[in-house]
């Protein structure tokens, strides 16, 4: 019963995507036909279309140079048409990927300490609270051109503006998680000899753990973004950067291979930080014994 | 059930053993204004490897006694000395183990680690640590399940596991809140024995608090009786069932009828008091 209903969902899941891709693809065609039905928004002015897109794909990625020959891996036309164009998709993924690896870990290294030591000294949170606050209510994204103005151009403005979007999402959660330790965890530990910073290590940090978690897949998407809106700032290379010069050419598909390969790369990275999580807090599977 | 009657079955070092001593303790708790009295002037002592029950109803402040010398909380007068040094509140004392009312396994490890954390913050090593983890979960009856995370575990597996947990440290007092208070009948007279079989090996001081007058007699050596709010101590009972006892067995006979009965009417007295107030 379990194995029909899994595989008819998977049925139903590649009947939608057939449906949506046939629409985008031939859609637009039945306007001259039935002009009442098909919305100008199919115009593949707007929003190209899949065959279109691919194409785009094999170029800007230059498996080809023209339509319909492939490039040859092995006679040098690939290595050329790459050292050609300096933006071309590998690069600028590579770019966009690097910058949001860097945004995403400092975040999250940053926020998580400033949470754990906030959440842990009432002291310490009832100083900054109004700052935190205050800081909190901006919208962080409008700060990215002053961040591209201060930082340049390169690499570091990327950083930064995914960092500082990043860094209050992980922040609230570790310091909500650090607030809610069940205080029998560290009575227990304490009386068990632990002292503060074994506390620290061996309850505070663990129990933390399932909440630092409930932000990271959020911090990933957040930090793809900040990087993302840099590049529309001020770039030189990166897909972002690729985005903005299709919109200049007014060509949608090269807009919208930059779109797939950031829908790709942002499943991809939930998919690790899914895995990682699965196996940092195996414990919480088991939950369901009971 | 002088205090004297015992005296004879105690070695004559008594006086010079004692391990804990609690004077003119008290305890008022602020609760939105107004001030509760959850202890009233408390005094009592333990003898080395004595096993004493802090017998009470719901509120009598039987726990917040023992919780008071666990340096869990801090006394509003009078003190603690355990072994003659002064208790500080929010600095646990060498030695002393304590078993909460509800287990506090750490559900992020698993029941071996569980166990072994007591000597992995004292830094023992690694294969000396696994050989005695070893040890205490053949004691509790848990092999098979040194890997498994306490969420698999039964309240009573879990409740054995918890009990290794400060035991493997070896402390010579153990406190213990109502350990057992949740389990079930049966798995509370399987925890008796583990317990009476560990004590009798170890002979550990214990401080248990329990409202159960059955588990008071069953196990403890001495009954201090706790009043409803304020607590305070109503009276003491030397329960003096020989040793080794069985779980089961004492409850049988015609002694612990007496006993109970006996206790049990000074008890109700509390319960009533306390339902009323």
């Amino acid at each position: 019963m379990r194995r029909h209903g899994a595989l008819s969902t998977v049925g139903w899941q590649v009947l939608i995507c057939a449906i949506v891709l046939s629409v985008w693809q031939w859609g637009y065609d039945l306007r001259t036909r039935l002009p009442w039905l098909v919305p100008d928004l199919l115009d593949p002015y707007f929003i190209s279309k899949p065959s279109m897109i691919f194409d785009n794909f094999l170029i800007q990625s230059c498996l080809t140079s023209k339509l319909g020959a492939f490039n040859g891996w092995f006679n040098g036309d690939f290595g050329k048409c790459l050292a050609r164009n300096e933006n071309n998709l590998w690069a600028a993924t590579a770019i966009t990927l690097k910058n949001t690896f860097f945004g995403f870990v400092t975040g999250v290294v940053s926020g998580f300490v400033a949470g754990l030591i906030l959440g842990r000294s009432d002291r310490l949170s009832a100083i900054f609270q109004p700052f935190i606050t205050a800081v909190n209510s901006i919208p962080r994204i409008a700060l990215a051109p002053i961040i591209v103005l201060a930082f340049g151009i390169g690499d570091m403005s990327k950083i930064v503006t995914s960092w500082i979007v990043v860094v209050f999402l992980v922040f609230f959660n570790t310091f909500e998680g650090a607030r809610s330790i069940d205080e029998g965890f560290t009575n227990a530990a304490r009386l068990l000899g632990a002292s503060e910073w074994q506390i620290t290590r061996t309850v505070v940090i663990p129990s933390t753990m399932a909440w630092v978690f409930a932000s990271l897949t959020p911090a990933i998407s957040f930090a793809l973004i900040g990087v993302i809106v840099g590049e529309f700032i001020g770039a030189e290379r990166g897909i972002g950067r690729l985005i903005i010069e299709s919109e200049a050419r007014g060509e949608a598909s090269g807009m919208m291979v930059a779109v797939v390969v950031l829908m790709l790369v942002g499943v991809v990275l939930s998919a690790i930080i899914w895995r990682l999580q699965a196996y940092l807090l195996r414990w919480q599977r088991q939950r369901g014994a009971e | 059930m002088s205090a004297l009657e015992t005296s004879a079955t105690v070695s004559p070092r008594a006086s010079a053993d004692r391990r804990v001593e609690v004077k003119g303790l008290s305890k008022s708790f602020q609760l939105a204004r107004t001030t509760i009295e959850a202890v009233r002037d408390v005094s009592f002592d333990v003898r080395r490897g004595e096993f004493v029950a802090l017998l009470g109803p719901s509120g009598s402040g039987k726990s917040t006694v023992l919780n008071m010398i666990a340096s869990l909380i801090r006394p509003t007068g009078g003190e603690i000395l355990i072994d003659g040094k002064r208790v500080v509140a929010g600095k646990a004392t060498a030695d002393v183990g304590y078993v909460f009312q509800r287990d506090t396994l750490f559900p992020w490890r698993t029941v071996g680690d569980n166990i072994g954390y007591g000597l992995e913050l004292s830094g023992v090593p690694a294969h000396e640590r696994k050989e005695r983890i070893a040890e205490c979960v053949a004691q509790a009856g848990l092999r098979g399940f040194e890997n498994a995370y306490p969420s698999a575990l039964s309240g009573g597996m879990r409740q054995r596991a918890a009990l290794m947990r400060t035991l493997i440290v070896e402390p010579q007092i153990l406190l213990m809140d109502e350990p057992f208070g949740a389990l079930d009948t049966h798995t509370k007279i399987d925890m008796h024995e583990v317990l009476l079989r560990i004590w009798e090996r170890e002979q550990q001081t214990v401080l248990f608090v329990t409202h159960d007058l059955g588990e008071a007699l069953t196990l403890a050596d001495r009954i201090i009786l706790f009043s409803a709010r304020p607590g305070r101590i109503k009276d003491m009972f030397e329960v003096d069932f020989v040793r080794p006892r069985d779980a089961v067995k004492v409850r049988e006979t015609e002694h612990y009828a007496e006993l109970f009965q006996h206790i049990w009417h000074s008890l109700g007295e509390e319960f009533v008091r306390g339902r009323i107030t």
